[in-house]
């Protein structure tokens, strides 16, 4: 999340009445990119990595463990170390060096979250496969360099949330809490980020919505767990803000973990690869290839099990962070009838996809969402514009969204060489993928982002998962696969993602046969075959199934040796066997598939699971759910260890296996 | 008469580029893609019902004229289009591997091997190739590598489905060399920028080494697991600047049998040669491999595999 230009931003009330503005200007600004830019060719594939971390800082004496907030002290600290800036890195809102022919050190970008970090690599990485062996490497340069730029008693920890944020003496300086930007009973204004935009952005959403944003995650039942569980931590007497009176209206539901603020879900930490596609065409294919396997991913690297003190009954961040930013009114939410607000709209903007974009014959429309809202002026301006249906319904389906952060001096005049208010709501719409247009005047192309995996405990295991990914891409383009499932599917697939241990224990929608018909479907093949009818399609239903998470990744065991799904591994195996690799990368990259092919089969831990099992076994740990100071204070320790250690010491040795 | 038998491109052809079995070594790519092809071409028109293979193998075959095209001598089965490559040459790397076949003397390599070279070249029309390796028949790592560590498991038997003309005795190292000789001329001529071999290990490489001009760049060999490669074999290589890539080919990979299976009038055969019964037109006579070509043309920046198929060409004799 980078830092857009300071300003003056305007108020909820006052935002609220230039929002058709700022869309129909980000719109024109839309059609100049795209018409510059809608036949940009790039030669060459270039993908990055971002590593999100949590500074924590220790309290030795008093076994504590604490979110610090130094997040921009530690900035300053990395924009102005010489020697970063000389080897090419630092903080591009700040400063950094120049980008060097070879390595280049790395860069650090500061994220909503007080306590939290970014860091990508300081240049992009190619597709040769020596750049595939140095991303873990670098990986952990970079948490070494971030490192260095912290206090003794703080270390960059690489677990999704914070065990527990919302509680008590949980951060470093302590503020108090009920601040008037977010005015939640649990965090102080803060913890976010005193950038303008982040305040600002957390307090519209809550004007927006007409009350705090509401996220409850279902508690895990354990033997000693009070049953029905009300929520301990919720203080129904506070009388400091209007929205106090959200609790008393019943925002905390029975059963569940309560938290009421955007820090629950922003702060969390993600594992986010961007590629760039050679033109706008691969990029859209990329987009809807990846879309359907954005849950296999979400649940394959499950990693958090924790909220606010308590385990929860879920794995995974997602829909906490969708909760986190919904900015949605009553009755967008369907909560009351529609009388001032325009439509209902099924999903937060922090969502699983609702399109598919690319104008590809394998596309039937039986795969759209028939329940897509769409701002019909917004499309026919696009279509006026030149855009074609298929994109410009993207784009209207993403505008259908207010602005939530607008500063003032944006409004005076449209500048059509900048995207300024295309990326308001680009970037405000969370999706699983995001497809992203050129900036202005720079040279870079088409680009697509895959958004949903976690972050993982150890460089080695982010290091797997960025390399499988990139060579996912890689296979979905040379064998023209098709992963095409109706996108609600998807959809339900991202809700059981969530489900405790879903990754052996729940099935996934997903499609049988992700190839074409032999070597017709390019168009090269012989013009004998000019004159046939197009492979006749059955019915969508017949096209997909429910598979295990080992199925999707290690194939399907077929009991009458037919046809059956080979698994991503075996694909990514057979694209490996017809390029030219050398021994030793191969055996790097196996090491990396095994990771994956064993996570899927269960033979190694998620995190999730790990760090479940590491509360339950706690001594401290008294069967209730809670995750005390204590607990929190050795798991956030041993993951510092195992991040060191990769499990060479067996501590983690179930996530990882023995590590050489 | 000669017979060529193509798979196309078989990036987009579904099941049979997928290897099932990780660290399998085997001839299926190449069997199962030949009669995808096949199949492919001979049930244009197609019937909506035949996904499922029951249908098909129960309907008669068409005849093998109507899918495959014979000019003078040379029989294409199936029937034939280049499909070539669609950037810029300078954009691609292009990899072929060819497989001397066992069997065949030594002395009619060099025709066969600027035969496949033009024939891969018209294919993706194009008019040189960044690689070019050779595998000689009956040479395998596993077996020849005596360096090979101690605890390095037993070679796995090799999934060849032959009626006996198997791998045989490895190819001497005097055949070797003079083949050798044939391709330093294809790479004077700079048709092809660099040379390969397949499966040679330390003291093979020891000896053929001193013997050429133009030293191989690389040495592709088969790993089950990669970390097992001999200490000895990885610092030699280092040593002598030839890059050590992985492959899981066989080296046999068109076996007598094999072929006779695939274009015979068996259950699972195309109908292209005759069975014990009279079967009309089709034909008559023993068949022999000749040699087997692979081909992979990869979009260098971006990693895509535009381009990869078999040729394969086998001589029927009356």
């Amino acid at each position: 999340m980078g830092l857009l230009a300071l300003g003056t931003p305007l108020e909820w009330p006052e935002a609220k009445k230039v929002a058709s503005k700022v869309r129909s200007w980000g719109i024109e600004q839309l059609l100049a990119i795209w018409g510059n830019a809608k036949g940009k060719e790039r030669a060459a594939l270039l993908w990055g990595d971002e590593i999100e971390y949590l500074v924590v800082c220790y309290d030795e004496q008093n076994r504590k463990v604490r979110l610090s907030l130094r997040q921009a002290d530690i900035l300053a600290a990395l924009a102005n170390d010489e020697k970063l800036l000389q080897e090419g890195g630092g903080v591009p809102d700040v400063q950094r060096g120049p980008v060097k022919e070879g390595e280049t050190a790395p860069v650090f970008h500061p994220e909503f979250g007080r306590f939290m970090l970014e860091t990508t690599p300081g240049k992009p990485w190619g597709i040769g496969f020596k750049d595939l062996l140095d991303v873990e490497p670098n990986m952990k340069w970079r948490r070494i360099i971030a490192k260095d730029h912290m206090e003794a008693t703080e270390y960059p920890i690489t677990l999704t949330t914070f065990p527990r944020l919302g509680s008590p003496d949980c951060i470093v300086p302590a503020y108090p809490a009920s601040g008037p930007k977010l005015r939640s009973q649990y965090v102080p204004d803060e913890i976010a980020n005193p950038h303008i935009r982040f305040p600002t952005l957390a307090a519209n959403i809550r004007w927006r919505r007409g009350r705090k944003v509401e996220i409850n995650v279902p508690v895990f039942r354990d033997e000693k767990t009070q049953w029905p569980f009300k929520d301990p931590t919720v203080n129904y007497h506070l009388h400091q803000w209007p929205e106090d009176d959200d609790v008393r209206n019943g925002a905390a539901k029975d059963n569940h973990v309560y938290m009421d603020a955007m820090a629950f879900g922003m702060g969390s930490c993600c594992l986010q690869i961007t590629f760039q596609a050679k033109n706008i065409q691969e990029g859209r294919t990329m987009y809807d290839q990846l879309s359907p396997l954005g849950p296999i991913l979400l649940a394959l690297t499950a990693a958090t099990p924790i909220y606010k003190g308590f385990l929860v009954d879920t794995d995974v961040r997602w829909n906490q962070i969708s909760r986190a930013v919904d900015d949605r009114t009553p009755e967008e939410l369907g909560e009351k009838p529609l009388q001032n607000d325009r439509w209902r709209i099924p999903k937060s903007r922090y969502a699983s996809n609702s399109t598919y974009i690319s104008q590809d014959p394998r596309l039937r429309p039986e795969y759209l969402d028939p329940d897509l809202v769409v701002d019909e002026d917004i499309k026919r301006r696009l279509v006026e514009g030149g855009m074609d249906d298929l994109l410009a319904t993207h784009f209207a389906h993403l505008f259908i969204r207010d602005p939530i952060v607008v500063f003032a001096e944006d409004l005076e005049t449209l500048d059509l060489s900048k995207a300024d208010h295309f990326e308001n709501l680009q970037s405000t719409n969370w999706q699983h993928m995001r497809f992203k247009p050129p900036p202005p005047n720079t040279d870079m192309g088409w680009r697509v982002e895959f958004r949903p995996m976690e972050i993982q405990i150890t460089d080695f295991e982010n290091a797997a998962f960025s390399i499988f990914i990139v060579l996912i891409t890689r296979a979905i383009l040379s064998f023209n696969l098709n992963f095409y499932l109706p996108i609600q599917r998807v959809s339900e697939n991202m809700e059981t993602a969530h489900k405790r241990d879903a990754l052996s224990a729940e099935k996934f929608w997903f499609r049988k046969n992700p190839f074409g018909s032999h070597a017709h479907s390019t168009g090269t093949s012989t013009p004998a075959d000019g004159s046939r009818p197009p492979t006749p399609v059955g019915p969508v239903d017949d096209e997909y199934e429910q598979m295990t998470i080992n199925e999707v990744i290690n194939g399907q065991q077929a009991a009458d040796g037919g046809d059956c799904f080979p698994g991503l591994i075996s694909i990514v195996e057979s694209y490996l066997d017809s390029m030219n690799v050398d021994v030793e990368t191969r055996c790097d990259l196996a090491r990396y598939l095994d990771l994956i092919r064993k996570r899927a089969d269960g033979t190694y831990w998620t995190a999730a699971k790990w760090i479940r099992h590491f509360v339950q076994t706690h001594p401290k740990y008294e069967k209730d759910s809670v995750v005390g100071d204590e607990i929190t204070y050795d798991l956030v320790k041993a993951a510092e260890q195992i991040t060191r250690e990769e499990g060479r010491d067996g501590l983690g040795k179930e996530m990882l296996g023995k590590r050489r | 008469m000669k017979l060529i038998l193509s798979t196309s491109n078989i990036m987009s052809g579904g099941p049979s580029v997928i290897r099932r079995h990780t660290f399998e070594k085997s001839n299926t790519e190449l069997t199962s893609s030949l009669r995808a092809n096949f199949t492919a071409h001979r049930s244009s028109p197609p019937t909506p019902t035949t996904t499922n293979g029951d249908a098909a193998a129960t309907r008669p075959k068409p005849p093998f004229k109507s899918w495959t095209t014979q000019q003078e001598n040379t029989l294409w089965i199936p029937t034939h289009t280049p499909s070539p490559l669609s950037e810029p040459r300078e954009s691609y790397d292009i990899t072929v591997k060819l497989f001397y076949l066992p069997n065949v003397p030594a002395d009619t390599r060099r025709v066969q091997t600027r035969e496949a070279i033009d024939l891969v070249l018209k294919e993706l029309g194009t008019s040189s190739i960044d690689l070019l390796i050779v595998s000689f028949p009956g040479i395998s790592f596993d077996a020849d590598d005596e360096e090979s560590d101690l605890d390095d498991p037993p070679s796995a038997p090799a999934s060849l489905a032959d009626d006996g003309d198997a791998d045989g005795a490895p190819e001497d190292i005097d055949t070797i060399v003079t083949t050798w000789h044939t391709l330093e001329k294809l790479y004077e001529e700079g048709l092809v920028s660099k040379l390969g071999i397949s499966e040679f290990g330390c003291s093979r490489l020891e000896k053929f080494l001193p013997r050429t001009t133009v030293k191989p760049s690389v040495d592709q060999i088969n790993v089950r697991d990669c970390c097992v490669v001999p200490k000895p074999l990885i610092l030699y290589a280092k040593q002598q600047k030839i890059e050590l890539l992985t492959h899981n080919d066989c080296t046999n990979v068109l076996p007598r049998g094999t072929l006779r299976d695939i274009l015979g009038s068996g259950e699972k055969g195309v109908g292209v040669l005759a069975g014990e019964k009279d079967e009309g037109e089709r034909l008559r006579g023993e068949v022999q491999p000749q040699w087997v070509v692979k081909y992979t043309a990869v979009v260098k920046d971006r990693g895509v595999v535009e381009s990869k198929g078999y040729l394969a060409v086998a001589e029927l004799s009356e």
